[in-house]
């Protein structure tokens, strides 16, 4: 370490000057301006972590194919990725080396799991480098931290917003307002918060009766017991909450054998997991087929050339939230530096506290503009359903790309 | 006092030169990775103060840490108390769960310890899961940073771990150098021996874990400060235990300098590692991390400090090899028979003096095999008694009996008048019985000195006190003169002489020794018999199990021969010898003609 110090050192000075002298020599093209993306690039969290990448690239690409940073003469965006592995230590240590190392980044987005984004915000904030986040928990902006910036809506804000849409999706469909729910889920952050919400609000609000109750710590040995009481207690919703693939291969798998897959019972999740990729690896499309999911951001409609440029460069079969918040957080900082003016992170982050940019194009519902605590005014949620081996946006119905089917109960 | 200062001179040196690093380092990252070394540094020295010093692994370290984590966590968050508190605070909470988890789980040894240990962590994890407590922050307190530790300047955290970690190290030298660091390292090398140099070792395991665990804690809730966010997986996690195990056994094990290596090592090999291949080539850190582990501790098994020592060590004693072991073992059959023993004329005929051990009716069965059986004898004051028998006679049972390490299922072992049946063996060796063992368990790298030191403690008052015991018991055994050689380097014969010195040091009234003379050439032999009669003749008394019969019939005052756990034959050697009985059960039938030719 003592060794590497004063050779990063050099290097830096010596990039840096030479930075430098380019930019003397050419006399007219602007210095680049860096943004940093500190995501999951190693270790259980990888995938989403390099999927959040590649919308980080394509954003990056687009934001400069569409003449860089105007007010900056024409600036490209250039990206800085650090890996924030999968420990809480490991996402600290990355946001240190981050402000410590690229001191010239004007803003940054991460880090994928909400542990993380808390770690790395604590030095973000102290750095005063503003950092835009996709992650969902309410804790990340309930500490009165000046530069950070939410763009999805929190977690508890998810549920309310979702439960009611589905509940009128399910009565325009099958004619009766369900009465009846189902819990099982894994005892994860994510599926605890959203649970307590469900729990304490939005059942007794909305006339909802919990039947039954099931929590797991994953990895999910047998989903058998789970499936057998969902059989009992018959409900008209049944919320199936995994974070993990296999979980929800075994869930799924088990449900089919039972015979309420498709949608029979109808199956709502509430994270991207059940919706990625990688589910087609452990199941056959039929299985999925009418699960749905409600989730901060999805591929939505209009956004059918991002579609094309993600599957022709990354050969991704659809895009999920990483891709889209990513991509979207990058026009969000040129936006800011369009605002500010200059490329300097202080007046980047006062520019997104104060910017009012109209209607949000990459992410569903609301506006470019962040609240008091950092939240994005109006951020809503998307619904996505399995249908034929693709989860589609079916809501909100402006950015839907299919209309949603609920089955009849046979 | 001045002792331990001398002890501490090079860590303190090493600290002021880390210190003065720490001040020169300006960028916050290198900063924060100085802070994370003395980190786990101070959690490997924990680890280190029950794992390496007993013996007894724990993969549960996480528990302490964490349940310190998480105090500074919601001290702060619902009460506002100060991390200055906390921490302290902290180090109560975890010497408090040391106790609750080691007072169950020193019931088992070995593995089965191990394996519990890891249990605590994990059970903790999901318990705080379920409390609901899956990511706390510690609030930013932008107004009085310094009063809630969250200093601006990232030095400071280099240095409160320092100071930190400097405290630690005294405490572990204290520890190390004291009789509670003499106590767990007997107990390492040899519980039952420990028990029997008169250790509590139930009592000295649960105050090292207490030690441990409330460092462990201190250390978890530093680590909070540090990182500011606690997560269940971040503080109970198997990665968490495991980082402790890891420092400890780079660095190597039992000594304060292991995990301080290890730690000064490790840590910033995985960050640069982390740091530049992270986002290159996603993943190849680990691999590389754990490729320079595996073969660091296949060259060097016990850990880097032991290897350099070892290897100083051996450059400094120059070309002087280290003695081979030189034991020429005489098979059992082939030692010839005395018939016609002649009664040792060193050893003039002496007054019995008054009953110290009595033995009345003692039975121990396992299952259905009658290991001893209806056993009764007296042992006088002053006397050597001999007990012999055939293998499998009950020799070893009936001394385990006498010792406390097995409760007779019917009997009496009245010592000194007292019953000590159901005393557990340090219980007995404090009352005046000291035994060696037929396994010799040195500790290798100690000196004959302090090895023998260790036996002292359930007699001396004070340190001096048991120095000055141990020079008398190493002086009477006659090892003055290799005192200071460390054991490793000792013959068998000198090895079975300082366990003698090793039980004499506690004074002892009676002193049981088991199978002294196995495995030593015929010429050994006889110069440990020559200590023993001396020792007699000050005035120990003595019970000595053996095979080898010939240096016996000149040794003991009196023999007990026992054969299927029974006593066969009781007397002074010259009828016992003769007692045609006795010959057959020990010798077989071609002896008894032979005898009586």
């Amino acid at each position: 370490m003592k060794k590497i110090l004063p050779l990063t050192r050099r290097t830096f000075v010596s990039g840096a000057a030479a930075v430098g002298l380019t930019t003397v020599a050419r006399a007219q093209a602007p210095a680049d301006v860096k943004v940093g993306l500190i995501v999951p690039l190693s270790g259980l969290y990888a995938r989403p972590g390099a999927v959040m990448k590649m919308g980080a690239e394509l954003g990056i690409a687009d934001v400069n194919a569409a003449g860089g940073i105007k007010a900056l003469g024409g600036a490209k965006l250039q990206l800085v990725a650090l890996d924030c592995g999968d420990t809480v230590e490991k996402a600290k240590n990355a946001a240190q080396r981050m402000v410590a190392q690229e001191s010239d980044l004007v803003a940054a987005t991460g880090s994928y799991l909400s542990s993380f984004t808390l770690a790395v915000s604590e030095v973000t904030e102290r750095a005063g480098l503003p950092l835009l986040t996709l992650s969902y928990s309410d804790l990340l902006t309930d500490r009165g931290f000046r530069h950070l910036f939410q763009t999805s809506a929190t977690a508890a804000a998810q549920s309310e917003l979702g439960l009611p849409e589905l509940m009128k999706l399910a009565e325009a469909a099958s004619g009766k307002r369900p009465k009846t729910v189902a819990i099982a889920m894994d005892n994860t952050g994510t599926s605890i918060a959203t649970a307590k919400a469900l729990k304490e609000k939005l059942f007794p609000k909305l006339g909802l009766e919990l039947v039954m109750d099931e929590v797991w710590t994953p990895p999910l040995a047998d989903a058998t017991p789970l499936i057998q009481k969902v059989r009992a207690t018959k409900p008209d919703l049944f919320l199936f909450m995994p974070n993990a693939v296999s979980d929800a291969k075994l869930g799924l798998e088990k449900m089919n054998e039972f015979g309420f897959g498709q949608g029979r019972v109808p199956t709502i999740s509430f994270s991207i997991t059940i919706a990625e990729p990688d589910m087609l690896q452990s199941v056959s499309p039929e299985v999925v087929q009418g699960i749905m999911t409600v989730v901060a951001n999805w591929g939505v409609k209009g956004q059918e050339k991002l579609l094309a440029d993600l599957k022709a460069k990354y050969k991704e079969p659809w895009m999920t939230q990483n891709v889209v918040s990513t991509y979207g957080d990058m026009w969000l900082i040129k936006e800011a530096l369009e605002k500010s003016g200059k490329a300097d992170r202080a007046a980047v982050s006062e520019a997104l506290r104060t910017l009012d940019a109209g209607p949000a194009k990459y992410y569903p519902g609301g506006v470019l503009k962040f609240d008091e605590k950092g939240r994005r005014v109006g951020a809503g949620v998307v619904i996505v359903q399995w249908q034929n081996g693709i989860p589609v946006t079916v809501y909100p119905n402006d950015l839907a790309v299919a209309a949603p089917f609920w089955p009849k109960r046979s | 006092m001045p002792m331990l200062l001398r002890s501490l001179a090079p860590t303190l040196i090493a600290a002021a030169v880390y210190a003065c690093l720490a001040l020169f380092v300006t960028n916050s990252y290198y900063q924060l990775t100085l802070t994370l070394v003395l980190v786990w540094a101070s959690f490997g020295l924990s680890w280190n103060v029950l794992s390496g010093y007993t013996g007894l692994v724990s993969f549960g370290h996480a528990a302490f840490f964490g349940l310190g984590a998480y105090t500074t966590a919601l001290g702060q968050i619902y009460f506002d108390i100060t991390p200055w508190l906390l921490i302290p605070a902290a180090a109560v909470v975890g010497g408090v769960a040391g106790l609750l988890v080691g007072f169950p789980t020193f019931r088992l040894r070995g593995h089965y310890f191990a394996l519990a240990m890891l249990a605590y962590p994990l059970a903790l994890l999901y318990v705080f899961e379920w409390l609901g407590y899956q990511e706390l922050t510690l609030p930013i307190k932008r107004d009085n940073p310094f009063a809630y530790m969250q200093f601006s300047d990232p030095r400071i955290y280099t240095l409160v771990a320092l100071v930190m970690l400097l405290g630690i190290v005294a405490i572990t030298r204290a520890v190390e150098s004291s009789r509670f660091g003499m106590a767990l390292l007997a107990i390492k090398q040899n519980e039952a021996a420990a028990e029997a140099a008169g250790i509590d070792t139930l009592a000295w395991k649960l105050r090292s874990i207490a030690l441990s665990g409330a460092i462990a804690g201190a250390v978890g809730a530093f680590y909070a400060v540090v990182l500011l966010v606690v997560t269940p997986p971040s503080v109970f996690g198997m990665l968490v235990s495991a980082q402790a195990l890891t420092v400890s056994m780079f660095g190597g094990v039992g000594t304060v300098w292991g995990p301080l290596i290890g730690a000064a090592v490790l840590i910033p090999v995985s960050e640069i590692l982390h740091a530049e291949l992270g986002a290159r080539i996603p993943g190849i850190q680990g691999v590389i991390f754990g490729m320079a582990i595996i073969t660091v501790i296949l060259v060097a098994p016990e850990g880097v400090f032991w290897k350099v020592r070892d290897r100083w060590m051996k450059r400094r004693a120059g070309a002087a090899a280290l003695p081979t072991a030189d034991v020429v073992t005489l098979p059992e059959h082939v030692i010839p028979f005395v018939a016609a023993p002649v009664k040792s004329t060193a050893r003039p005929e002496r007054p019995q003096g008054r009953v110290l051990l009595s033995v009345k009716g003692l039975s121990k069965s396992f299952g259905g095999l009658k290991a001893v059986q209806n056993v009764g004898f007296d042992i006088h004051e002053g006397m050597i008694l001999g007990i012999i028998g055939p293998n499998g006679a009950g020799k070893t049972t009936l001394f385990n009996l006498l010792n406390g390490f097995s409760l007779p299922d019917t009997g009496e072992v009245l010592f000194d008048g007292q019953n000590m049946v159901g005393r557990k063996p340090h219980e007995l060796c404090q009352a005046g019985v000291g035994r060696t063992f037929q396994v010799m368990r040195p500790f290798l790298r100690m000196s004959v000195r302090d090895n023998v030191r260790v036996g002292a403690y359930v007699r001396a008052a004070s340190e001096d006190e048991a120095r000055s015991f141990a020079n008398d018991a190493v002086e009477r055994v006659g090892l003055t003169a290799v005192a200071d050689k460390v054991a490793a380097e000792l013959t068998t014969k000198e090895l079975r002489l300082m366990e003698l010195a090793r039980a004499l040091a506690g004074k002892p009234w009676l002193l049981l020794l088991d199978e002294t003379l196995a495995g030593l050439g015929h010429g050994e032999a006889e110069e440990v018999v020559a200590v023993v009669q001396r020792l007699a003749r000050e005035g120990v008394t003595i019970a000595i199990i053996e095979h080898t019969m010939q240096s016996m019939v000149r040794l003991v005052d009196r023999f007990l021969v026992l054969d299927h756990g029974a006593v066969l034959a009781d007397g002074d050697p010259a009828s016992v010898t003769r007692n045609p009985r006795v010959i057959e059960a020990y010798l077989g039938k071609k002896w008894v003609n032979r005898a009586q030719a």
